[in-house]
C-alpha cells in the first residue's frame, strides 16, 4: 500500500504499478502533538495531523509515502519525512518520494514536470520490477472522473440531491478503483430515489478539506454545499487525463486546479466564479485554517468577481467553522 | 538576575565600522540617485531577494530588493502603517510580512512619505513561486498601472547530498541536479528576452562574465571576513557591524564597489583583529542569531554585552555570502542558475540548513543559538535538534522580524537573560 499526499500525485501511475493507494488525510480531533513538534506549529495543521497519525501507525503499514509539491506545507512534510529518515530512523517512517509539479503557466514549467513526470514513472517501475500499464491506468481513472462528474451534477441540481458533506464522502472514499467504479455507478443508477436538500446553497472556496468536519458544520446550520475549488472536491475530476501517456499526465496535472496555494487571485476569482454560477449558489464561503495563508489573499478578487453575498472564515481551528458568520454575509 | 537596559541608540544599535557606517551613507547616496532615475524615466524593478540579481547589472536596470525595502520600513518602524495599507484592500496584514509590507508602498497614496522620500513605482516585479502566498503578492502588485509582474518558478528535490557548502563552487551540479538548472537557465534566458523587449536594454555576454567574476570576489573577502571572526577571540565585530556591512554590498553585488566594500570590511576586521579590538572585551559568550534581522531593533544585539559578556558574532548574512554565493563554471548563465536554484535550501531545508548551522556554530566557537521563529511553514525543529545533539543550547524565539506587532522587546530580553544565567553561562 502507498499512501500519498497532496493533489498533484499521479495517482495513475501508481495505479499502473498495481499499487493500492490511499490518499492520506488527518483527524482535527486526534492528537497532533508530534507533527506540531517535527514541522512546527506555522505549518497548516492538516499536513501535522497527517504525519502525527503517519507516526502513531493510523494509516497501518504503508509500504511508502508519494508527496506533492503542491503547497508549503506537503513539501514541508516531505522534508520532514526525509529528515526524520536520516536523523532518527527509529521513527519507522516509510521511504518518502517528492513528485514535484508545479504551476507556472510557462513552457519552461510544462518541461520540467514532464521530467519529473518521467522520473516517478521510472521510480515506480523499478520498485516494481514491471513495466506500467500507463495507458489502462489512464482509462480506469478518467472513467471514475466521468462518473465523479455525474455524481456532481446531482448535488448541482436545484434542488440538490445530494448535501457537500455525502458528495465528499463520495468523492473520496478509500477504496480500490474497480470497487469505487461500481459503487458509483449504483449510485447514479438510483439517483432518483434521492431526497431533495431544501437549503441555501453555498458554493465553498479555500483550502482543502480533508475531513467532512466543515460541511458538517456549515451544513448544519442550514446550508447545503453545491460545489466547492479544493482538491478533494470538483476540480479533482472535472477535467480529464484523455491520452494514455505521460505526455498527457504532466499537461493534466500541469494545469491541475487552479488551487488556492499555485494559483493567483485572478486565476483563482475567474475560477471561482464561473464555478459558482454554475452551481446557483447563493453564498460564496471562503474558509482558511490557521497556517493555511493563500486563500485569504485570493477571497477579496473573488468576492468581487461573483457578485453575490460572500464570507470568509479566516483563520480558523482545523476542523472547525465558525457558522455564525454565515448568517449575516456582506 | 541584572536588569538588562536598552543602550542610548536603542533600536538601532551602535556599530563601530567605518565600513558600516560608509555602506549606510552609500546606500542613501545610491537611493537618491534611483529615484532621480527613476523620475527621468528609466526602468524600475523591484525583486525578491533570491531573484538573480546580477541579470539586471549586466543590463544596468536598477532595482531595489523587496526585503531590504521591508528592512528599511521595519528600521522607521513604520511596518504598521504599510500592513494597514494591505489590509485596507482586502488583503490579509498577517501573512507573509516580509513581502507584504513592500507591497503596501504601492498602496500609499502618499508614497513620498515613505522612508528615504518612498520607494519609486516600479515598471517590473519579479518574485518566485516559492510558499503559497509569494506569487500572488507579486502577482497583485503586477496588476497596478504601468508594473508588470514576471514570476520564476520554485522547484524542489527528492535526493540532495548534505555537503552543499563543499560542493557549491565547483560541483554544484551534483549539489543541485540538472533538473532544477535546466529549469532555471531556461527561465533565466527568458527573462533576459523579456527584459530586452520591455526596457530596450542590451545583455552584453562579456559584461555578464564581468560581474559573475565580481560577484565572486566579492564573496571571497566576505568568506575570508567570515573565516576570521570566526578564528578571533574574543570577537571584533558583533552582527550589528557585520549585517549592514555585508547586506548592503550584497543588494549591489556585481559592481566594483561592492566589491570593493566587502574587502574594506575584511580589513577593518582584520586591523580591530590584530589590534585587539573586540565588540565585548569582557566576552563570555558567542551567540548565533538563525532567522532574518530584527530589522526594528537592531539594537537588540547588544542588549547582552554589558550585563553578560554575551555577544552575537554570528547571523546568516556574513555565513551565507561566504557559502552561499560562490560558483565557477564555464557556462555562466547555467552558473548563475546554480547560486539561485536551490538558494533558500541553503537556509531553510534540512539537511543542508541543519547541518551546515553545525558546521558554522563549530566553526565560530557558539556557546549559544538563538532562533527567530516566524509564524511561517520553516519551522525549527531540525536546526534546533542538529545544534543540540552537537552540545549547543537553542532558544527559540518567535517573532516576526518586520512585524513589530508580534515583538514585545522586554519580554523577550527577559526570557535570554535568563537562558544566558541558567543555561549558557551555567
Amino acid at each position: 500500500m502507498v499512501g500519498y499526499v497532496g493533489a498533484d500525485v499521479p495517482v495513475e501511475l501508481l495505479t499502473a504499478a498495481e499499487a493500492f493507494a490511499v490518499r492520506l488525510t488527518g483527524d482535527p480531533d486526534a492528537d497532533s502533538a508530534a507533527g506540531d513538534l517535527y514541522l512546527g506549529t506555522g505549518v497548516d495543521p492538516m499536513a501535522r495531523s497527517i504525519l502525527s497519525r503517519l507516526l502513531t501507525g493510523a494509516y497501518g503499514e504503508l509500504d511508502r509515502i508519494v508527496v506533492a509539491h503542491d503547497c508549503e506545507a506537503s513539501l514541508r512534510l516531505f522534508y520532514a519525512l526525509r529528515e526524520l529518515r536520516r536523523v532518527e530512523p527509529g521513527a519507522g517512517v516509510p521511504e518518502p518520494y517528492l513528485v514535484d509539479v508545479r504551476h507556472l503557466p510557462h513552457r519552461t514549467t510544462a518541461r520540467y514536470n514532464r521530467r519529473r513526470i518521467g522520473e516517478f514513472a521510472a521510480r515506480l517501475a523499478a520498485w516494481t520490477g514491471r513495466p506500467l500499464d500507463v495507458a489502462g491506468a489512464v482509462a480506469a481513472h478518467d472513467e471514475r472522473r466521468r462518473l465523479l462528474a455525474a455524481v456532481a451534477g446531482l448535488r448541482r441540481e436545484r434542488p440538490a440531491r445530494l448535501t457537500g458533506r455525502q458528495f465528499l464522502a463520495v468523492a473520496n472514499a478509500p477504496l480500490p478503483l474497480p470497487e469505487h467504479v461500481a459503487l458509483l455507478e449504483k449510485l447514479l443508477s438510483e439517483a432518483a430515489g434521492l431526497p431533495a436538500h431544501h437549503r441555501r446553497r453555498v458554493f465553498l472556496t479555500g483550502g482543502d478539506h480533508d475531513t467532512p468536519h466543515v460541511y458538517e458544520a456549515i451544513e448544519a446550520d442550514g446550508h447545503v454545499i453545491v460545489g466547492e475549488d479544493h482538491s478533494f472536491g470538483d476540480p479533482s475530476f472535472e477535467s480529464q487525463v484523455g491520452a494514455g501517456d505521460l505526455d498527457a499526465l504532466a499537461e493534466h496535472y500541469h494545469r491541475g486546479g487552479p488551487y488556492a496555494p499555485a494559483s493567483t487571485a485572478a486565476e483563482r476569482a475567474a475560477h471561482t466564479a464561473a464555478a459558482a454560477r454554475r452551481c446557483h449558489a447563493d453564498l460564496l464561503v471562503g474558509y482558511a485554517r490557521t497556517g493555511d495563508d493563500a486563500p485569504a489573499w485570493d477571497f477579496p478578487d473573488q468576492r468581487a468577481a461573483l457578485g453575490i453575498p460572500a464570507v470568509l472564515l479566516d483563520r480558523q481551528e482545523y476542523g472547525r467553522a465558525d457558522v455564525k458568520e454565515l448568517r449575516c454575509p456582506a | 538576575m541584572p536588569s538588562v537596559s536598552k543602550p542610548a541608540a536603542a533600536t538601532r544599535g551602535v556599530k563601530s565600522l567605518a565600513t558600516a557606517v560608509e555602506a549606510a551613507r552609500h546606500q542613501r547616496e545610491w537611493f537618491a540617485g534611483l529615484r532621480r532615475r527613476v523620475a527621468a524615466g528609466e526602468p524600475f524593478a523591484v525583486v525578491n531577494a533570491d531573484v538573480p540579481h546580477e541579470i539586471f547589472r549586466v543590463m544596468d536596470i536598477p532595482y531595489v530588493v523587496s526585503q531590504w525595502w521591508a528592512s528599511v520600513v521595519a528600521a522607521k518602524q513604520r511596518s504598521a502603517h504599510y500592513l494597514e495599507k494591505v489590509r485596507e484592500r482586502g488583503y490579509p496584514d498577517y501573512s507573509e510580512q516580509y513581502n507584504a509590507v513592500t507591497l503596501g508602498s504601492a498602496f500609499d497614496p502618499d508614497p513620498g512619505a515613505g522612508p528615504w522620500g518612498g520607494l519609486p513605482r516600479p515598471s517590473i516585479v519579479v518574485g518566485d513561486a516559492s510558499g503559497d502566498v509569494t506569487r500572488k503578492i507579486f502577482d497583485i502588485w503586477g496588476r497596478e498601472p504601468g508594473v508588470t509582474f514576471f514570476p520564476l518558478e520554485s522547484a524542489a528535490e527528492n535526493e540532495v547530498p548534505a555537503n552543499w557548502w563543499e560542493l557549491m563552487p565547483h560541483r554544484w551540479e551534483e549539489a543541485i541536479g540538472p533538473a532544477r538548472l535546466d529549469l532555471l537557465t531556461a527561465e533565466l534566458e527568458n527573462l533576459v528576452r523579456f527584459l530586452e523587449t520591455t526596457t530596450g536594454r542590451r545583455f552584453r555576454e562579456s559584461r555578464f562574465r564581468e560581474v559573475m567574476a565580481l560577484v565572486n570576489e566579492q564573496e571571497k573577502w566576505n568568506r575570508k571576513a567570515r573565516d576570521l571572526i570566526a578564528r578571533t577571540r574574543p570577537a571584533p565585530i558583533g552582527v550589528t557591524d557585520s549585517i549592514p556591512s555585508v547586506m548592503l554590498p550584497q543588494w549591489h553585488r556585481g559592481t566594483e564597489w561592492a566589491r570593493d566594500a566587502a574587502r574594506r570590511f575584511y580589513e577593518e576586521v582584520r586591523e580591530r583583529a590584530d589590534a585587539g579590538r573586540a565588540a565585548c572585551p569582557g566576552e563570555r559568550a558567542r551567540l548565533m542569531w538563525i532567522g532574518r534581522g530584527l530589522w526594528y531593533d537592531m539594537g537588540f544585539y547588544q542588549r547582552f554585552q554589558d550585563e553578560y559578556g554575551a555577544v552575537f558574532v554570528w547571523s546568516m548574512y556574513l555565513a551565507i555570502a561566504a557559502d552561499g554565493y560562490i560558483r565557477y563554471g564555464g557556462d555562466p548563465m547555467r552558473t548563475l542558475a546554480a547560486r539561485f536554484a536551490a538558494f533558500t535550501d541553503q537556509l531553510y531545508t534540512p539537511p543542508w540548513s541543519s547541518e551546515w548551522y553545525v558546521k558554522e556554530a563549530r566553526l565560530h566557537g557558539i556557546d549559544g543559538v538563538v532562533h527567530l521563529v516566524s509564524d511561517d511553514p520553516r519551522g525549527s525543529y531540525f536546526t534546533a535538534r542538529a545544534l543540540e545533539a552537537a552540545g549547543i543550547p537553542v532558544l527559540d524565539l518567535r517573532a516576526d522580524n518586520v512585524d513589530t506587532r508580534t515583538y514585545d522587546d522586554d519580554a523577550v530580553a527577559g526570557r535570554i537573560g535568563r537562558w544566558l544565567e541558567d543555561v549558557v553561562l551555567r
